[in-house]
């Protein structure tokens, strides 16, 4: 399960903020400069680290979901973008490019890895290291949002203990036409309205007792930037600045209308394309080291 | 019980003078975000120029929020309306391909008025991310689900108040002390009406008027801005230019997803607006909820 | 040094004619263990929501409150926040965040202490309460006894002077109430915190507590000792003696004889129970004592006591010994009506919820018969609610025979059991209120359930006797939501019986109800089990089961181990059994009820004289 998952992964034991920072190069970079080593390196990097947390569960899951997105996008922009040079044939008198394809297989590539980042972040982030990054900024949203958090295992819950009354006094829930059936959730719903709006009251009255309300509220975490997470921090940063560099100055660099044309082949490029793949492999190498000693120790 | 209670402001409140500032940053920024789309990106980074505009367009709503320093009471109730909003498909197991979290936002703007429904929809995306899996489509669920509970609640919060306060049945809406005193009567209407809950009948035209109003909004806002918006949204992710013929192409593809979704919205609404716009009244008007709420 | 001192306090709810509190004068000492009881609606709620500004009703007040030498009103909210704790009855409505860390620092957010100071104040809080093992768990991970140990434990990281409780065990189950109260007297004792307690369950609460304060009808009748209160009510024969701990309950009835006017033994004081100024017991070992040695004043001490082990040890054994109040009339006030047919059979019945899963009920056998009134007691997660769900079908279990008014509830398709007349109230009436009326919930019920529903005046007629037979019709006007926890029940109840039961499976009915409304309860179960009406009920209310049921199974680990009529099946217990069991096993054989102990001493007596 998640939880287990985000126990388990060193890099979810770094300081919130190491996450976050993390996470946005990592969706961010192939969106926005859809470079085919780039893209490659990420999505190598995001596949393999989502299968390590999930073991046996990963691939199925890759398949089922991200293998028909990755499709879709493949085939999508060659179908409806017909700019590039280079014809490779026409389809009902519309013609099909090279570019055209190759940006196919390149927004794929990328949307399957953005994908697979976000499901690494499903597993390893906890509702506690959003609230504490938002605490702060938007504190009464995250209240609620932790509220909801805490209500919704309830509701589901009740909404089950309320069908099962309701079949104990002779109504039917689950069975019947379409229209029925959608009408028994209504009632169902209908119960769990005013159950939880009444049982509300409670909740608020208990925040206010403790109270909420008074000027000058603070948000505790937590969370501690010890050194581990300062080093990294410094570490990580400075990667990501060397790889923006050789972006900003181009030498890395993709372009595919009207002609595909790649750069980054120069020693500087190289290095970016190094930098790029140390940041990626992070979370991955952190638990595998893990692990690796952990065995190690054991013997 | 008539709705004599004192009208709270419903309205976007501008008072503070934070969020107006916030407002013209973000007005300013949302051109910069496509200056910087042109300039650094040859105009081709719509994805993150498209998400970095809604995103700014919803700071204003949250320093809103966060700057009349919501109270207990109003907090728990937006919560509990969000949770249900991500629950409610747990009601709803049985037809599992039917979700009421649209219709669930209007009733919650219509109720709430329109800062807790902004509130309501776009937390209620966020959290039912949280739940079933975040990716790049959070951010503009929760944009859609926001706008809509915010157009709600300009357009219907009047009326969610005459649903649920004056013209409900006399014992639909739980009486008053002295109509509980004395059941008899309540058996002895003569021709059984407060028993078996059949109205005046011109009561039960305007309001058949009302929800019937409520569905139609609600059919248009789920097709055409849930609807339109993901689609532009996926868009722009999926296509390297967006043109008019590759956007047609998204819409007319989307179309039938978005007609299901816009009539189980309707669905719902019929379902669950009455009651729960009565649900909703009667909280805030029994425990003081809301009040003084803009 | 008082902490609270509360002068003529009177306030009533807008709208409402009767006062909801009436000249209630009440000191509090600082580091006191006070308890209040009352039967619910007696204004005890009230009364502790007025000892914290912001949990004050709305209505009108008269007298006045004074914390710490100044009127309550003066002190500052964030000063109230934090030196006056207060606990609420549910526990999961009150914990407010989805993680047992934030909850424990909530409190602490909110007065604004900075990240050092509630890192140590939580970090000692939750080695305080022994939270440490779920101290990094989401809260919905946590069983109702936790969740209530953190609610308290997220008000105490305040550091409070004063903890309020309002009936915070109501919803626990008796072992996880009894942990509870054991922490607060804890707290009481290592912390020093002053702590004022509303219970309706006080066979824990009153021995561990240093004064005790009896309110009826928003007044205080009494207060002192529990020693006191309990003889102040004997001597005022009040209906709420019945809520006490069973060893005081006997004590007060024997020693109190003179006054009631039966023959006296001993020196019967005129104030209504012996000796001024005698301790009354309050537990089970002081209850013991005590009732050793009045079996030794009377005749033939020692041999009672020998005699009476023996007959505790062979039940059957009981019925030609004089000791045993079991003699003549072994549930003789209760002749056996179970001779209806099996509205449950259950034969060697297996289930799990999932195929790799643990079995949850194991080789259950189990019958009831019509007329009858059958209990399961046994403790948490032992599979009781799970059989119950096998019987109405919704768990289907995968070997064995299942019969419930006929029918396989496996195979029985949409309402066909509803239809025979399975009835199942749940553990929550709440979760049965779809209507904004108590009335118009009602109509539905008959209405569906009506052999023509269209025919408003049959089923209006319907409605009014069952109204009337679960005395509901007081309460057809209003909400649900606004009547009590206990009208709620006798309104679920009233739902049950609108859907035509032969069969009814009530789930720990009895749980939140106080000792007053029980008895009313128990007279509806006989009238409809003498109407021919089986039912089968779950509950860990072993003093209800001893005194109402005609038969007690013992649910452990998925099946039934013991069974028998109450008198003999809580005998043969030792453990799971009534405090008055427990009180005079050995002593007198087969006295399950505090009345059996009373009526054994006082025929004893009246033998030796």
């Amino acid at each position: 399960m998640t939880a287990s998952a985000a126990d388990r992964s060193i890099f979810a034991g770094y300081h919130p903020i190491i996450n976050y920072v993390f996470f946005g190069y990592a969706v961010l970079v192939p969106i926005l400069f859809m470079h085919p080593v780039l893209l490659a390196i990420s999505f190598a990097s995001a596949f393999s680290w989502f299968v390590y947390l999930n073991r046996g569960r990963g691939l199925k899951f890759g398949l089922g979901l991200v293998v028909p997105l990755m499709v879709i996008a493949a085939l999508f922009n060659p179908a409806f973008n017909h700019e590039g040079a280079t014809i490779l044939f026409y389809m009902n008198d519309n013609p099909i490019t090279l570019e055209s394809v190759i940006y196919g297989i390149c927004a794929a590539v990328m949307i399957g890895g953005v994908i697979l980042w976000f499901a690494c972040y499903n597993a390893v982030m906890t509702s506690d290291k959003f609230i504490y990054l938002f605490g702060r900024m938007v504190p009464a949203m995250s209240l609620v949002i932790s509220m909801a958090l805490r209500f919704i295992p309830r509701y589901r819950a009740q909404a089950g203990r309320i069908a099962s009354a309701r079949r104990g006094i002779g109504f039917d829930v689950s069975s019947g036409k379409f229209l029925r059936r959608v009408r028994s959730g209504g009632e169902i719903l209908s119960v769990m309205v005013t159950w939880a709006l009444e049982n509300a009251i409670e909740t608020s009255d208990s925040m206010r007792s403790r109270g909420y309300g008074l000027s000058g509220r603070t948000a505790y975490s937590v969370y501690r930037f010890d050194s581990r997470d300062r080093a990294m921090l410094v570490a990580m940063l400075a990667l990501m600045a060397a790889v923006a560099t050789a972006l900003a100055a181009e030498v890395v660099s993709v372009m595919f209308f009207p002609l595909f044309t790649v750069s980054g082949t120069s020693p500087f490029g190289m290095a970016a394309f190094a930098c790029h793949a140390a940041v990626c492999v992070i979370p991955l190498a952190l638990d595998v080291r893990e692990d690796v000693v952990w065995r190690m120790s054991l013997k | 019980m008539t709705s004599g209670a004192p009208r709270t402001r419903r309205g976007f409140d501008l008072r503070f003078p934070k969020t107006v500032l916030v407002a013209v940053v973000v007005i300013l920024c949302i051109p910069a975000a496509i200056a910087v789309n042109v300039l650094a990106f040859d105009g081709r980074a719509y994805y993150v120029t498209a998400l970095a505009i809604i995103t700014l367009s919803m700071l204003p709503f949250a320093v809103a929020f966060e700057g009349r320093k919501p109270q207990a009471r109003e907090l728990v109730v937006i919560a509990v309306l969000v949770a249900i909003t991500v629950a409610g498909r747990a009601a709803f197991f049985m037809v599992p391909q039917f979700k009421p979290v649209v219709a669930l936002v209007i009733i919650s703007g219509a109720a709430l008025g329109p800062m807790s429904g902004f509130v309501v929809g776009s937390l209620s995306g966020f959290v039912s991310n949280f739940i079933f899996g975040q990716g790049p489509w959070t951010p503009w669920q929760m944009f859609a689900f926001g706008m809509i509970g915010f157009i709600a609640g300009l357009v219907f919060s009047r009326m969610a108040a005459a649903i649920g306060s004056g013209d409900a049945p006399v014992h639909a809406r739980g009486g008053n002390a002295s109509e509980k005193a004395d059941t008899d009567s309540v058996f002895a209407q003569p021709d059984g009406t407060a028993v078996w809950g059949w109205d005046v009948k011109g009561r039960l035209r305007t309001e058949r008027i009302r929800i019937a109003l409520l569905c139609v909004f609600g059919f248009v806002i789920t097709f055409v801005l849930y609807g339109i918006l993901l689609d532009t949204a996926a868009a722009t992710i999926f296509s390297s230019s967006i043109s008019f013929d590759t956007l047609l192409l998204m819409y007319i593809s989307g179309a039938p997803f978005n007609l299901v979704h816009a009539i189980s919205t309707v669905v719902f609404l019929l379902l669950l607006a009455r009651t729960m716009i009565e649900k909703l009244e009667r909280v805030k008007k029994k425990y003081g909820f809301m009040q003084g709420v803009s | 040094m008082t902490i609270f001192e509360i002068n003529n306090l009177g306030f009533a709810y807008p709208e409402r004619a009767v006062p909801a509190l009436d000249g209630v004068s009440v000191e509090i000492r600082s580091g006191e263990f006070l308890v209040i009881c009352g039967k619910s609606g007696c204004g005890k709620s009230t009364l502790l929501r007025h000892l914290k500004t912001v949990l004050t009703p709305f209505g009108e007040r008269s007298g006045d409150i004074v914390f710490d030498g100044r009127p309550l009103a003066s002190v500052e909210q964030r000063e109230q926040a934090a030196r006056i704790g207060f606990v609420l009855q549910s526990p999961d409505n009150q914990i407010v965040t989805d993680k047992v860390w934030h909850e424990l620092a909530f409190g602490l957010e909110s007065l604004g202490e900075k990240t050092p100071v509630i890192r140590r104040r939580v970090a000692e809080m939750a080695s305080f309460f022994g939270i440490q093992e779920w101290y990094g768990k989401s809260v919905s991970e946590l069983s109702g006894g936790q969740k209530q140990i953190l609610a308290l434990a997220s008000v105490m990281a305040m550091q409070p002077d004063v903890l309020i409780l309002d009936e915070p065990t109501s919803q626990l189950d008796p072992i996880a109430a009894e942990d509870f109260i054991e922490t607060l007297k804890k707290i009481n004792d290592e912390i020093g915190t002053t702590i004022i307690l509303s219970e309706h369950r006080l066979e824990g609460a009153l021995p561990r507590a240093d004064r005790a304060v009896a309110m009826a009808s928003g007044r205080v009748i009494c207060q002192g000792s529990s020693s006191e209160v309990g003889r102040a009510l004997r001597a005022a024969a009040d209906p709420m003696l019945s809520a006490m701990p069973t060893p005081m309950r006997v004590y007060l009835a024997l020693e109190s004889e003179g006054e009631n006017g039966s023959e006296s033994e001993r020196e019967g004081a005129p104030e209504g129970g012996g000796n001024k100024d005698a301790h009354v017991p309050e537990t089970v070992r002081e209850g013991r004592v005590y009732l050793t040695e009045k079996l030794q004043d009377g005749a033939g001490g020692g041999q009672n006591g020998s005699g009476g082990r023996e007959a505790s040890d062979h039940p059957d054994a009981g019925e030609g010994s004089g000791r045993s109040v079991a003699g003549q009339d072994t549930d003789g006030e209760r002749p056996a009506r179970a001779k209806g047919e099996e509205s449950i059979t259950l034969k060697e019945v297996w289930f799990r919820y999932e195929r790799s899963g643990n079995d949850i009920v194991k080789d259950l056998s189990l019958t009831l018969r019509a007329g009858e009134l059958a209990c399961v007691v046994g403790g948490n997660g032992s599979g009781k609610t799970t059989m119950l769900g096998v019987i109405t079908g919704e768990n289907r279990h995968y070997r064995g025979k299942v019969r419930v008014l006929g029918l396989d509830p496996k195979k029985a398709k949409g309402t066909r059991l509803s239809d025979a007349g399975l009835v199942a109230l749940p553990q929550n009436p709440q979760t049965l209120f779809t209507r904004n009326t108590v009335l118009s919930n009602l109509i539905d019920v008959a209405a569906a359930h009506a052999e023509n529903p269209s025919d408003h005046e049959s089923v209006e007629r319907e409605v009014r006797r069952v109204a009337e037979l679960t005395d509901t019709v007081g309460l057809l006007g209003f909400h649900p939501y606004d009547i009590s926890g206990g009208e709620q029940q006798r309104a679920g109840l009233a739902m049950a019986l609108l859907a035509r039961p032969k069969l009814l499976l009530l789930d720990e009915p009895t749980k939140g109800m106080d000792s007053f409304f029980k008895e009313k309860f128990s007279v509806m179960l006989r009238q409809l089990c003498a109407d021919g009406l089986g039912v089968l009920m779950v509950s860990h209310d072993v003093e209800f089961c001893a005194k109402h049921a005609d038969r007690c199974m013992l649910f452990f680990n998925g099946g039934v181990v013991s069974e028998g009529a109450p008198r003999a099946f809580f005998s043969g217990n030792s453990f799971y059994t009534t405090a008055a069991n427990r009180m005079s096993r050995g002593l007198i054989a087969e006295a399950i009820t505090a009345e059996d102990v009373i009526e054994y001493v006082r025929d004893r007596a009246r033998g030796a004289l």
